[in-house]
């Protein structure tokens, strides 16, 4: 049956007319008259051409629904974005242009699919896609699609610089660094307010003091206030004033003659006995300071009318002597800031343990109670008795989190040696601290090494190497 | 890199149809804008968003801020609120999705919470049996959100300390609520003592903190 009879048959029985068998011949004749035939023939290609309309309308209302997702871009850095038309199931689809990518520094090449470029402004940027579907041929006809590219901008352009109020009863210096000769080695430290503060022109958190006590005992301590804790800066100061007052002024000098003739008898003969009554001396008299500065400290949230829990922060304190067969080193912590020491073999001795909690940011205070009363107390105190050392540093989490990232890299000498390359000049900035002992402009050398960029990483930052 | 990892649970029941699911969308968009802005937010927070009413979806998993993207949320036009149901699957990202500090892990800041209701659950036991598991978890802060006259505060309570009260789930008010949220989670990478929550700060005069 021809077309034009078939379609006729279905328009009369669309209207309950069948044909009966003595009417075919009529059927067969009206359907073949030149009139008629052209009439069904318009009527088909009407009906083909509805159809495709349909079709084409159809796809372009499918491709206006679908989600496009385009990955978000950054200002300033290189974008690079090609549109899969197989995975969008796009294969129709023939893109023309994208209009407003150049205002926001990217192009569209239409040849590769790709969008490309430097974005220069943040936002929500909204552009159109024209496109033209492949199955209609060579006609004009275009459509268009609108489609979102988000830019943030670049983090580090938006980092402020406010500077924190001097007029402040407890007002520290943002940036400070001290260098000096401490016995027969020398010190350089120096300790930075972090990025987030400064961002907010809020304190320098961090503090550290060293000292040369007149007993030969080289003394630096670090300490970390807790970010969220309010009068934390002053926590920090206070805690290092008064453990490095303790050394000074508190303790008895003949403990510290005491601890001499110990440490001659265990060179002499060493023995389980003697570095028994050594780690037992360790632990009464670091432990009376550690007590003393939470004394101290208490006392200080007592003046304040604040609670203690406001002076919150960590602290780690080392103290050092030369003798004629070599260096006593002591150390006690309580937080996250590391104590290490780098022998001139480059050996790493990890001095203490690190408080660290199951979240970010958690660890412990010498302002807490708990940690005197704890079963580990005892475990934060160490001795070591080494020929000579290349480095004894320490240093608060501003710089072991980017620069360790976990306490595991802490014991890899690698990660110590890829750390001293760095400060020598080994990072992309090019600066470099020079470890010589005639270097006087050592301590702007670290302070600037100490403001490179890490994202993420923007703590306060106090680092102290003993060289 | 440290993380601060933020959840939203979403109510999309029946009652959030129309006119409130918009204001939440132009809400959380403003929101993401705002914290777009942030040099401290755009270097660390990653955000989740699970949207609960019959069904319960993860809209977003846990997605860095820089690259996500803020899908349109919709609501069917009736349908129970199974905030119990949206708990259970919160727990289960949480508990997988969080990095805790390990001597070879960076460990994640302390979670936040943000869940956004304008009714009360329809899984009372479920959200019940929940409350304890949710609270094991430890987040640096939950804050309930209770919007309009059928939210129910007291439910709320049972679960977090902090709960506020918006009067009415429209445009304006939810703004104000998301920019505190927004001031909250800024408070959110600091360090703190092992035990302790985040202090929030003082809400905007439409959020009533219930006591």
């Amino acid at each position: 049956m021809s077309s034009a009879k078939a379609y006729l048959k279905t328009l009369l029985s669309a209207n309950n007319i069948t044909v009966p068998d003595n009417r075919s011949g009529f059927f067969d004749t009206f359907c073949d008259s030149e009139h008629n035939q052209n009439i069904i023939e318009q009527i088909l290609q009407n009906q083909k051409k509805l159809m495709e309309n349909w079709q084409i309308r159809n796809r372009v209302q499918d491709i206006q629904d679908q989600n496009l997702s385009i990955p978000n871009g950054m200002v300033g850095k290189p974008y690079q974005f090609v549109i899969d038309r197989q995975q969008l199931r796009w294969s129709d689809v023939a893109i023309v242009d994208i209009a407003g990518l150049n205002e926001i520094g990217l192009q569209f090449d239409s040849s590769t699919n790709t969008i490309s470029g430097m974005p220069v402004s943040s936002g929500d940027h909204k552009f159109i896609i024209s496109y033209k579907l492949t199955q209609e041929g060579g006609v004009e006809a275009q459509y268009e699609k609108i489609a979102s590219l988000i830019v943030n901008p670049d983090a580090r352009s938006l980092w402020k610089n406010i500077p924190s109020d001097t007029h402040d009863t407890y007002w520290k210096e943002d940036d400070i660094t001290s260098f000096g000769a401490l016995g027969d080695k020398k010190i350089v430290v120096a300790s930075k307010r972090g990025r987030s503060h400064a961002n907010k022109g809020s304190f320098r958190d961090d503090g550290f003091r060293w000292l040369q006590h007149a007993s030969g005992w080289g003394q630096v301590v670090l300490a970390d206030g807790a970010g969220s804790a309010e009068y934390s800066r002053k926590g920090s100061e206070e805690a290092c004033k008064a453990a490095v007052a303790y050394f000074k002024n508190k303790i008895d000098p003949a403990a510290f003659a005491e601890f001499d003739g110990l440490l001659a008898e265990q060179h002499q003969a060493a023995d389980a006995l003697t570095l028994r009554k050594i780690n037992l001396w360790v632990y009464e008299k670091l432990g009376a300071a550690a007590f003393h500065i939470f004394k101290h400290l208490e006392q200080c949230a007592a003046d304040m009318q604040v609670p203690l829990t406001q002076l919150h922060t960590t602290l780690i304190f080392t103290l050092f002597k030369k003798y004629g067969f070599g260096y006593a080193i002591l150390s006690f912590g309580v937080g996250d800031c590391p104590i290490a020491l780098i022998g001139k073999d480059e050996s790493v001795t990890l001095m203490n343990w690190l408080d660290v909690g199951e979240y970010g940011g958690g660890t412990r205070f010498i302002t807490m109670p708990e940690v005197f009363k704890s079963d580990k107390f005892a475990t934060r105190f160490n001795f070591k008795l080494v020929d000579d050392f290349k480095y004894l540093v320490m240093m608060t989490d501003g710089i072991y989190d980017p620069k360790f990232e976990v306490e595991a890299n802490l014991e890899k000498p690698e990660r110590w040696k890829q750390f001293f390359n760095d400060l020598d000049g080994g990072n992309p900035d090019g600066t470099r601290v020079v470890f010589d002992a005639a270097n006087d402009n050592i301590a702007n050398e670290l302070s600037q090494w100490m403001d490179f960029w890490s994202p993420g990483n923007h703590d306060d930052r106090t680092l102290a190497i003993i060289y | 890199m440290r993380r601060l990892p933020v959840y939203f649970l979403l109510d999309t029941s029946g009652s959030m149809f129309g006119e409130p699911i918009q204001a939440l969308n132009n809400a959380l968009s403003g929101m993401i804008n705002t914290l777009r802005t942030d040099a401290q937010a755009l270097d660390s927070l990653w955000i989740s968003m699970i949207t609960f009413n019959r069904d319960i979806t993860e809209l977003m998993p846990l997605t860095e801020l820089v690259n996500f993207q803020l899908p349109e949320i919709s609501c069917p036009q009736s349908g129970p609120t199974h905030t119990g149901m949206a708990l259970e699957m919160l727990y289960e990202k949480v508990r997988t999705g969080v990095q805790k500090g390990t001597a070879t892990q960076k460990a994640d800041w302390k979670p936040l919470l943000f869940l956004f209701t304008d009714g009360k659950p329809s899984d009372i036991l479920l959200y019940r049996e929940m409350i304890p598991k949710i609270q094991s978890l430890n987040f640096g802060a939950i804050v309930a959100c209770a919007a309009g006259h059928n939210a129910n505060d007291m439910m709320l309570k049972e679960l977090t300390d902090t709960v506020v009260h918006l009067d009415t789930a429209d445009s304006n008010t939810l703004k104000q609520f998301f920019r505190w949220v927004s001031d909250t989670i800024e408070q959110g990478n600091k360090s703190m003592g092992t035990t302790d929550s985040i202090s929030l700060p003082p809400p905007p005069q439409d959020i009533h903190l219930v006591i």
